[in-house]
């Protein structure tokens, strides 16, 4: 079995947002709203950190770091479970979809969403430009809509736009229950936590903290399985990716951030711990 | 058995003048809420004052509201007879009338609310039995069919004898008036046991969802119970005070006393033990000093949570408990208004609890998904927040105007009361003896 997951580092998270709009556009997410934002861990508001100026008499706590927050796919999702009539629902791979021609706009879905994942179209969606943008279809009003993963994307054997077009690296998308994925080696070798834990929701979406991890390893916008033998840890004996690991195949797709003399870039691990 | 014809009467023979204008009032409230939802419908729940953090509002209100009021007819006129008494048969009517408009409101209540209501029929073609809102769904529909059949099962002979196309072809007579009263013990049987779960399955549409702050706990099923007992005894109070005021229908006065302190107690096991008991465990687990511990158990946050448990609860209760204040037919109606008034401010503070506050509201928080207008617009938001809009008010109040026209239509066209001074349904044997 497949199951699809996310892992997101904040610690390379540079808050660029490119996640958020790269969503929208892929996803031809209405006007007004989004299906991933990105938070900030931090002050007030937006791109404030929390704590003081490391200046005369202060502090010297500021602390900050970004959140991207999406539907978080969960195993035991409350959504699901409340839907009256099936409308949203557990793909076999994993993810949580919603067929929008079933969905009655009851919104009990969006009561059960611990993390406002879902938004409503209250009105005529309205899109920029007015034909839209992206592969997908428009959803119409009165429906609930939300992250797919990308679902169309997947099912073409291509990560999620968000996951392609994250700059730093720090959006990692795989099969969780394959133990030999990134996904699976990141989640065991680094702090990872889910949000809101404590509801028992056991989301699909991973967050790394504490020790940096070396990212997303591909530069192709495939998924790491489509991609052939490209994996540096395809022997199995080594989870952690390191300079020497080197392997054959797969194409370098051109990506602005390819590493001379081998197809599979990795940033080099930080000092742990690096900006707290 | 045409005898019996003088032994029933309607509320209202016939409209005076009053009598017409309260209908008026009714058809007029009813075309401004049809008109209000058509421009619901073409502009979309825009036209709320819903959005996306606060996504329920004024008719999820109301519903959870209609439901608890739709209780206390159907169990006073349901309870005695199904242990074979005849106490409080004088409401039994009346009280399965009002039950019946209360859940034909709620249920109506929930169209406005959803966002296609054209794909409603999904219900049946595609129900997932897990999901809370599908066995409500199926409970308010039972619960409303079992009223309209238990309503007609009281009233068929005397709506025969009167020569009502009402009664369907029933005749009256003595074997029939027998079965029927076997017929209305198993019915009651069924009665109590479905108004329980319907008020628990409610209850547990918010109980079950763990996203939601103080939604998720065991004891919202049983206070759902006990403020429909609360809620539902106060309007069938209200409305057979009014009834007796403007129409032909007759309150028997040591029956409503006795339902007055009935209607104490069950505030007081409501608004004072049912809230206590939430209450203390948090209280005291979150805080530390004694004085700390009892003021944030006594001591609430919102003003909906003081509406509720002092007008709607403290109040009623001391005038239901005064011996001398009790009695009179006008403290009985007031404190009733009140229990009803505070219990719907008790769902209000419900639907505010789960989504005034967001789980994750770091900045810049949720999109709300309002109208797009330009690039100022602050989308964003990490709190929720709702008011009512006009919309949603008249759509509202025409509904509740409908439930009003069923029970005025009821005292009209059924036999509400039975003039006899006997009693005369049991299901032990005893004869009429008229």
């Amino acid at each position: 079995m497949t199951k699809h997951g996310l892992v997101i580092d904040q610690e390379r998270c540079i808050g660029c947002q490119a996640c958020a709009v790269s969503c929208k556009q892929e996803n031809n997410v209405p006007m007004g709203q989004f299906w991933n934002r990105v938070l900030t861990e931090g002050g007030e508001k937006m791109d404030t950190p929390s704590g003081g100026y490391p200046e005369d008499g202060g502090s010297g706590s500021l602390d900050m770091q970004y959140q991207p927050t999406a539907c978080q796919h969960c195993e035991n999702a409350p959504c699901v479970k409340v839907c009256p009539v099936n409308a949203t629902y557990t793909r076999d791979d994993g993810i949580v979809e919603i067929d929008y021609d079933k969905c009655i706009g009851c919104r009990y879905c969006m009561a059960a969403c611990p993390y406002n994942a879902r938004v409503f179209n209250w009105d005529e969606p309205e899109h920029m430009p007015e034909e839209g943008t992206g592969d997908v279809e428009a959803r119409p009003q009165g429906v609930v809509e939300k992250c797919t993963f990308c679902s169309h994307r997947v099912d073409e054997g291509l990560d999620p736009a968000c996951v392609v077009n994250c700059p730093a690296d720090a959006r990692i998308f795989g099969d969780l229950d394959d133990e030999s994925s990134t996904v699976s080696k990141y989640i065991d070798k680094y702090e990872t936590d889910q949000l809101l834990e404590d509801r028992g929701t056991d989301p699909n979406t991973y967050y790394i903290s504490g020790e940096m991890s070396p990212g997303r390893p591909q530069t192709s916008d495939k998924m790491e399985s489509e991609l052939d033998d490209v994996s540096p840890w395809s022997d199995g004996d080594d989870d952690v990716p390191s300079k020497e690991a080197d392997s054959a195949g797969g194409e370098s797709s051109g990506s602005s951030h390819s590493v001379e003399g081998g197809e599979i870039p990795y940033a080099t691990p930080a000092k742990s711990g690096g900006d707290d | 058995m045409a005898a019996n014809t003088g032994s029933s009467r309607v509320a209202i023979p016939s409209f005076s003048g009053k009598g017409k204008l309260w209908i008026g009032l009714l058809v007029a409230l009813m075309a401004a809420g049809i008109a209000a939802w058509g421009y619901q419908l073409t502009t979309g729940l825009i036209a709320t004052g819903m959005r996306n953090v606060f996504s329920w509002g004024l008719y999820i209100m109301m519903f959870v509201l209609f439901v608890g009021l739709s209780a206390g007819g159907l169990i006073i006129s349901s309870a005695p007879k199904f242990f074979h008494s005849h106490r409080y048969e004088g409401f039994a009517r009346l009280g399965v009338l009002v039950s019946l408009a209360c859940i034909i409101v709620a249920g109506l209540l929930i169209l406005p609310d959803i966002g296609r209501p054209g794909r409603i029929y999904q219900f049946f073609t595609s129900p997932d039995f897990r999901s809370p809102m599908v066995w409500d769904f199926g409970i308010v529909l039972l619960y409303g069919l079992l009223n309209l059949w238990y309503l007609w099962l009281l009233t068929r002979r005397d709506l025969a004898a009167r020569g009502s196309a009402l009664a369907l072809g029933f005749k009256d007579t003595e074997a029939g008036r027998e079965r029927d009263r076997t017929l209305m013990f198993w019915t009651a049987a069924v009665a109590l046991p479905t108004a329980v779960a319907l008020h628990s399955v409610t209850g547990w549409i918010f109980a079950t969802q763990v996203g939601r702050g103080d939604w998720f706990s065991p004891l919202v099923a049983p206070v759902f119970i006990a403020k429909a007992l609360v809620s539902g005894l106060g309007l069938l109070l209200v409305v057979s005070v009014l009834a007796d005021r403007y129409t032909n229908f007759e309150v028997d006065r040591e029956e409503l006393t006795s339902l007055g302190k009935i209607l104490g107690i069950f505030l007081a096991f409501h608004v004072v033990y049912l809230l206590a008991a939430e209450r203390l465990p948090h209280a005291w687990a979150d805080h530390f000093e004694f004085w700390a511990i009892m003021s944030n158990f006594l001591i609430g946050d919102s003003v909906y949570f003081w509406l509720w448990t002092v007008v709607g609860g403290a109040v009623p209760l001391a005038m239901l408990a005064l011996p001398t204040l009790r009695k009179r037919v006008s403290v009985i109606f007031t404190a009733s208004v009140l229990a009803v008034v505070g219990t719907m401010f008790e769902g209000i503070r419900l639907v505010f609890t789960g989504y005034e506050v967001a789980n994750i509201d770091s900045a810049p928080g949720i999109s709300l998904g309002g109208e797009y207008t330009g690039i100022t617009t602050d989308i964003w938001a990490t709190a929720g927040s709702y008011t009512p809009t006009l919309v949603e008010i008249a759509v509202t109040l025409g509904i509740i105007a409908f439930g009003a026209f069923i029970v005025t239509l009821g005292l009209k066209y059924v036999p509400i009361q039975r003039v006899d001074a006997e009693p005369s349904y049991a299901t032990d044997g005893g004869k009429q003896d008229q």
